[in-house]
């Protein structure tokens, strides 16, 4: 009784929120760190060529008007290329090329920390002028990066480890995309937030068929997914006894948000760079369902879903979860924290399922809410864009983007499916950068160096 | 040296809000969303604030008048606002309240809705740092500084930390002598909030005379001090009123 609700609500809340916000601190540090205005680093201001500026090529001196076509085409472009590769990898999963596919990932991840992440690496060195010889870097690299190959599928990697790679991938994959053209940069984030909710949401998007088919296999997505399960035990008996209360009490369901990560190669035809990582996040509600699905089994397309996660989850399912999530699991499955303040919106029905859930405890708490790397990046591609003009957009964008996350993390407790992680955040990302800049930022800088403050 | 002096006025402003968020609020999940909610309500306010005034910027600064205008419609909207931001937190009172008796949970006890005002000051206050002053210590991290005509003995930067530093603390602990004034039904602290808030604008007018922030900013920290008096009064009576209730989670 010592510990008051305060510390056991929005545990998991915040356990997505503090990554994502990591990643874009550094990805707005390293963006300061190496924005063109810097003299060390003007070398590179000629424009990239990649896959999302494949039809337009920006320059400052065209007209508004040929911007904006250019960027609106661009984010076409890139957004059906993104889409014809998701389509490509739904397949190759429906016909069980699994190995392949997570061999794919292992080599994008190859790629991306070796060749993006290293020169990234180098640009920092540059930029702070650190004497490295060349033989220690590349040792130093080729550590890093197959260290983080290794984490991304295998079930014996320390979780924090993983995380912190999810991270990193996540940093410079975004550092990269903030290269782009500033239209283009907005065309495209906002063209891939309707892209993520027609995929997502819509019959027969890609992104839905994926994850219902991973779910109805009982497998891990294939895809970059950053999981926010614990990283310790808390060690602190009182959380502890706390969630076990919970979880006694039935209020068990913890939604999980499951994103998932889709690679799609775009070739950097100067410099062969592998450019785009690009995921999407879905979210699956596991166990909610799985209560529900007791009586309604055979209800149409959802009762696939339902059934494998309650086999999944309930009794002897929890031998063959493990398995897939690695041995790791047991010992930190109680502590998987519910989300008391997700769940409280669906306070309704929980009330019957009381009493319920006595055997299946441990594993009921067991799959955290997970976020795409997609998310990740793009999330921090936005802040990292408003961190060109200023550190109040940085700030406006930042908030909003977090709180469209928590916006989404509740509606996933309403909704109970999968969602898409990008539409309300990056819409509302959006509207506040401009908002902050054609409004708020006269008026504070006005009042401000007049010394006028409220 | 300007990456130190850079890093040295953005402790200088949020330093102390920084260690009470991780000495206090970071422990607590929360606590973390309600600061990131009520930084979020400061900022729609201040952009809507701003999106009234826009029409009329950029003001001449001869005049004093019109910023004294805009400082007392914020004030008085900023209010508001807190009245809104009170009935908000009062109905997830209720569903925090109903919640923990679900799960068999002491309900809120009075430590933890004090912690949750001093939650949503600091929000505002933190709020009220990032953007009137961090926003604009971009150039303090470059090598020059910059200097405004009316307080021409210390640098912009440095002014506008001190300054943002007395209101990050008026704002976080006038949040939690409101919602006591609220709860309570106590008219003298319900009024005390508005008027220091206004007070503490006010003295930022002294700035604008000429070799003015000599005199307004110690004037604004005597403001500052006497919220911290009065918040510290407060919060000693209450948990002194009612000793049974003190089993706390701090």
């Amino acid at each position: 009784m010592e510990s008051s609700i305060l510390s056991t609500i929005g545990t998991e809340i915040i356990g997505v929120m503090s990554p994502v916000s990591i990643c874009m601190l550094l990805v707005v540090l390293l963006v300061y760190a190496l924005s063109p205005s810097n003299p060390f680093s003007s070398a590179s201001s000629e424009p990239i060529r990649t896959a999302a500026n494949l039809v337009y090529l920006e320059t400052p001196s065209d007209t508004a008007a040929q911007k904006l076509e250019g960027a609106l085409l661009n984010a076409l472009v890139f957004v059906i290329l993104i889409a014809i590769v998701t389509f490509v990898l739904v397949l190759l999963y429906y016909y069980n090329f699994t190995n392949f596919l997570k061999n794919y990932m292992r080599f994008s991840a190859f790629f991306v920390l070796g060749t993006m992440g290293g020169s990234i690496f180098l640009s920092l060195i540059q930029h702070f002028s650190l004497p490295v010889d060349s033989i220690t870097c590349f040792l130093l690299l080729f550590n890093f990066t197959v260290v983080g190959v290794l984490s991304v599928f295998s079930g014996a990697i320390p979780i924090l480890l993983r995380q912190g790679y999810m991270v990193c991938l996540g940093i410079i994959v975004a550092t990269w995309f903030t290269k782009l053209p500033e239209w283009t940069t907005w065309a495209l984030l906002v063209a891939l937030a309707v892209y993520d909710l027609v995929a997502v949401l819509a019959p027969g998007g890609p992104l839905k068929l994926l994850v219902e088919l991973a779910s109805s296999r009982d497998e891990d997505l294939p895809a970059l997914v950053y999981e926010a399960r614990p990283t310790s035990v808390p060690g602190n008996a009182g959380i502890r006894g706390s969630s076990l209360g919970l979880l006694v009490a039935g209020v068990s369901d913890s939604g999980s948000v499951e994103l998932q990560a889709v690679t799609s190669d775009n070739t950097n035809q100067r410099g062969g760079e592998n450019l785009a990582n690009t995921e999407y996040m879905d979210v699956t509600v596991g166990n909610a369902v799985i209560e529900r699905g007791e009586g309604d089994r055979e209800e149409g397309e959802r009762s696939l879903l339902v059934s494998n996660l309650r086999e999944r989850y309930s009794g002897s399912g929890s031998s063959e979860h493990s398995t897939v999530f690695g041995n790791q699991e047991n010992d930190i499955v109680v502590n998987e924290e519910m989300s008391p303040l997700v769940d409280m919106m669906g306070l309704g029905y929980e009330r019957e399922e009381a009493g319920r859930g006595g055997e299946d405890n441990p594993v009921i708490g067991s799959k955290g809410i997970k976020l795409g790397l997609g998310d990740f990046v793009f999330y921090s591609v936005l802040v990292g864009r408003a961190a060109m003009y200023d550190l109040m957009t940085v700030y406006a964008c930042y908030l909003a983007i977090i709180s469209g996350l928590g916006c989404t993390l509740i509606l996933l407790s309403v909704c109970r499916k999968a969602l898409p992680a990008l539409p309300i955040s990056i819409i509302l990302g959006v509207i506040f950068y401009f908002l902050t800049r054609l409004l708020m930022e006269p008026f504070v800088v006005g009042t401000a160096t007049n010394l006028m403050m409220f | 040296m300007t990456i130190t002096a850079g890093i040295g006025y953005t402790l200088l402003a949020i330093g102390p809000s920084l260690s009470l968020f991780i000495s206090v609020i970071s422990k607590k999940p929360f606590l973390i969303l309600t600061v990131l909610s009520s930084t979020l309500l400061w900022l729609i306010s201040l952009i809507v604030l701003s999106g009234l005034w826009r029409a009329f910027l950029p003001l001449k600064s001869t005049t004093w008048w019109p910023y004294a205008l805009i400082l007392l419609t914020s004030i008085a909207f900023q209010e508001a606002l807190r009245l809104l931001f009170w009935r908000l937190y009062k109905r997830l009172e209720d569903i925090l309240d109903a919640f923990a008796d679900k799960i068999a949970k002491p309900r809120l006890l009075l430590t933890d809705k004090l912690l949750i005002a001093l939650a949503g000051g600091l929000g505002h206050g933190v709020a009220h740092a990032v953007f009137f002053c961090i926003s604009l210590l971009t150039p303090a991290f470059g090598p020059a500084t910059y200097f405004v005509e009316k307080c021409s003995k210390i640098p912009f930067f440095l002014v506008s930390a001190i300054i943002a530093l007395a209101f990050v603390t008026i704002h976080t602990f006038s949040m939690v002598i409101a919602f006591n004034g609220y709860a309570e039904g106590n008219k003298v602290d319900q009024l005390f909030v508005p008027v220091v808030h206004l007070v503490a604008g006010m003295m930022t007018l002294v700035n604008f005379a000429s070799g003015g922030c000599v005199i307004g900013i110690p004037l604004l920290y005597l403001v500052m001090m006497l919220t911290l008096f009065h918040c510290g009064k407060m919060v000693w009576r209450r948990l002194t009123d009612n000793p049974n209730r003190l089993v706390n989670s701090l």
